[in-house]
């Protein structure tokens, strides 16, 4: 029974994990940029479920409608704006500002809301479903779902519509695409917008597990890294598949060699992906 | 690479001379405060700075502190590590050879005290810890290292004792600790005292400092049904493990938390779920001391607080403050801004303040008050021991 809970644990910590990373995938497949606004990204995103719960009783679920297009609009505006100008230039020019951006808003964050840990506490609480006494909080479950569905949206968005195919035209060969007569810088910008807006709806979800703080961002954006490596980049599956393997590396080292070993274990299991398959287990080159 | 070494020595002991003897302009005695003012400790950083800050406005009310005669302001210089200890071991050295000050508070933490506490050592600048426990801090054999929280023991054997004598159905201990000092030493004093005590404990792990999902973990304590869950960390640990717990429908006679539920945060945080969680720190704003310090009582103490910070004072912020209380009381004793009388006084400190008694013991540690244990009941931390100060009676069983 035991076993069978900590892997339920798992699968659900896992699309939680995957809803963190697909946002940064999704950027660093196709813009070929690490992205390390990401953590704040979905700290802000935190901040924004919270605070509409807490001032307009908007329950997470709908908040994610609001912060989707928000979120989209500002990653847009920041590509437009900023990103767009070095786009061309070597992966450590786009790391450092990404890097610099990230510190703007992550201080920005902590004047504005402090560094005080909030917590999202929806009244009344939403419970647990228990089945053979194995437990699954409903909340998790609610934001596996909803990760889960978010993924799909996004693998739809690039397979199905002119701009996600422009998207992916873009990845494969940005030159080809600018002779068919893609503008390329919209659609990094969308790209981005997207990955942002990602970022943004993991985090409304996240409120309503972690608690909120600024400091969290590094926590996130760590996980997402390893993620993408674990399950390759340049595709929607492959979140999801670095995800699990992730949560279940990490279940399974924490109730079998102890909790203080289970991040070690991750990251030597990371060393070993670089090291034996960098492409991770469902990378491709195209996205899709 | 000798020679440069021989000079920046015979610099370091000119900047340490001088310093002793201020000739400065102003009559100002400046206390270094390295804290992890950005970063993960920002929030424990914050809280002490808070804490310096309202003593140094207190005393610089009439003018200043009264040394040999003359009236002399107070200035606290901080420095920001960045929650990075090798940061706090620079910022010292910086505070003392740069910035000139005349006395330091410690770093934040067991960590980064006992770390920083070398530099101040080599440079005889009496130092005071406004937040740190473990008895591996003091026992280094230092002079100029002293401390306002007692060790960490003194939480724990208390704790043990009430539980023993309120629920003897308390049978089996789970312990789970944050693998950082202070948080990994009380646990370890808690098993101690647990098996000292006759418990059984069940289960000992330590999880890694960030860690995300403790719910593995928390599957495996949930197996073993034990009675008393015992969880140290920090804010953001105990709130997600709280949850976790929730989440995973663990109950128990006694779940005990150190050092989260002190704060007020973590009580909003954890919103019920933090009913009936009981804890331990080094003061509770419902002690009633009347002081020899500038803060008088403890009801003037918070009184001030309220006044400056629209909150209550959690023991964190109150240590911090009468850290600077002790320099002025030491400080009006000796007479002068000299560090070794300074030091002496320190030493030779008996003294009752706002926050209890303090004598330090022969490693410098404080060993002269009895820290309160606490329970939330009604999202208000209760003071259940020592009996003097007594506000309610241990409650058994947590969701």
């Amino acid at each position: 029974m035991l076993a069978i809970q900590i892997l339920i644990n798992a699968l659900v910590l896992g699309c939680l994990y995957a809803c963190i990373a697909i946002g940064f995938s999704l950027v660093w497949g196709v813009l070929n940029v690490i992205n390390l606004i990401h953590g704040s990204f979905v700290v802000l995103g935190a901040y924004l479920g919270w605070a509409l719960y807490q001032w307009l009783g908007l329950l997470p679920w709908y908040a994610l409608l609001i912060a989707g297009p928000l979120f989209f609009v500002l990653g847009y505006g920041v590509q437009r704006a900023i990103l767009n100008r070095v786009i061309t230039a070597p992966v450590l020019v786009t790391l450092t500002l990404t890097f610099g951006l990230d510190l703007i808003l992550n201080n920005a964050m902590l004047y504005f809301f402090k560094a005080d840990y909030r917590k999202l506490i929806l009244v009344p609480p939403m419970g647990q479903v228990s089945l053979f006494g194995v437990v699954v909080p409903v909340d998790r479950l609610m934001a596996t779902a909803l990760a889960l569905v978010l993924t799909g949206l996004l693998y739809l968005i690039l397979r199905q519509t002119r701009v996600g195919r422009a998207i992916i035209a873009v990845r494969l060969d940005r030159d080809a695409a600018v002779l068919m007569g893609v503008d390329v810088r919209n659609i990094y910008a969308v790209a981005f917008g997207l990955g942002a807006a990602l970022a943004g709806t993991a985090g409304v979800l996240m409120a309503l597990i972690f608690p909120i703080s600024p400091l969290t961002s590094d926590g996130y954006l760590g996980k997402a890294f390893v993620v993408c490596v674990l399950g390759g980049l340049g595709s929607v599956s492959g979140a999801l598949a670095g995800g699990l393997l992730l949560a279940l590396i990490e279940g399974i080292g924490s109730a079998e060699i102890g909790p203080a070993h289970a991040t070690t274990l991750s990251f030597v299991l990371l060393i070993v992906f670089l090291i034996v398959r960098p492409q991770g287990l469902l990378g491709r080159r195209g996205f899709e | 690479m000798n020679r440069m070494r021989f000079v920046s020595t015979l610099a370091a002991m000119a900047v340490a001379a001088f310093s002793v003897t201020p000739a400065v302009a102003a009559d100002i005695v400046r206390i270094g405060a390295p804290l992890p003012l950005t970063g993960p400790l920002a929030p424990e950083a914050i809280k002490q700075q808070q804490g310096y800050n309202l003593w140094a406005e207190q005393a610089n009310k009439d003018g200043g502190i009264s040394i040999g005669g003359k009236k002399y302001k107070v200035e606290i210089v901080y420095a920001d590590y960045q929650s990075n200890t090798p940061r706090a071991i620079q910022a010292t050295e910086q505070l003392i050879t740069q910035d000139k000050v005349d006395f330091m508070f410690s770093p934040f933490g067991s960590g980064a005290a006992k770390a920083a506490s070398s530099v101040s050592e080599k440079y005889k600048v009496p130092t005071i810890a406004a937040s740190a426990s473990s008895v591996q801090v003091y026992d280094q054999g230092y002079k100029y290292l002293f401390g306002t929280f007692t060790p960490n023991d003194t939480l724990t054997t208390p704790l043990t004792k009430l539980v023993k004598a309120k629920a003897p159905d308390v049978k089996r201990v789970a312990i789970l600790a944050r693998n950082d000092l202070f948080p990994l030493a009380i646990a370890q004093e808690m098993e101690q005292s647990a098996k000292k005590n006759g418990l059984e404990v069940a289960y000992f792990e330590k999880y890694a400092i960030g860690t995300l999902d403790h719910s593995a973990t928390l599957s495996q304590i949930k197996s073993l049904a034990p009675q008393w869950i015992f969880i140290t960390g920090y804010i953001n640990d105990l709130l997600l493990v709280r949850k976790q717990m929730v989440d995973q429908q663990i109950k128990a006679t006694v779940v005990t938390m150190i050092a989260g539920p002190a704060y007020k945060e973590f009580i909003e945080g954890a919103g019920p779920s933090a009913e009936n969680v009981t804890s331990a720190s080094w003061w509770h704003p419902a002690e009633q001391y009347e002081g020899k310090d500038v803060f008088g009582s403890t009801a003037n103490f918070v009184k001030l607080w309220r006044e400056k910070y629209q909150s209550d004072p959690d023991y964190g912020q109150a240590s911090a403050a009468v850290s600077g209380a002790l320099f002025q009381i030491a400080l009006e004793r000796a007479g002068a801004v000299d560090r070794e009388k300074v030091r002496e006084e320190l030493a030779k400190l008996d003294v009752v303040t706002f926050y209890g008694p303090i004598k330090f013991g022969p490693t410098g540690q404080v060993n002269s008050y009895d820290p309160p244990v606490f329970q939330i009941q009604g999202a208000k931390p209760i003071v259940l021991v020592p009996e003097q100060i007594k506000q309610g009676e241990l409650k058994l069983g947590v969701n």
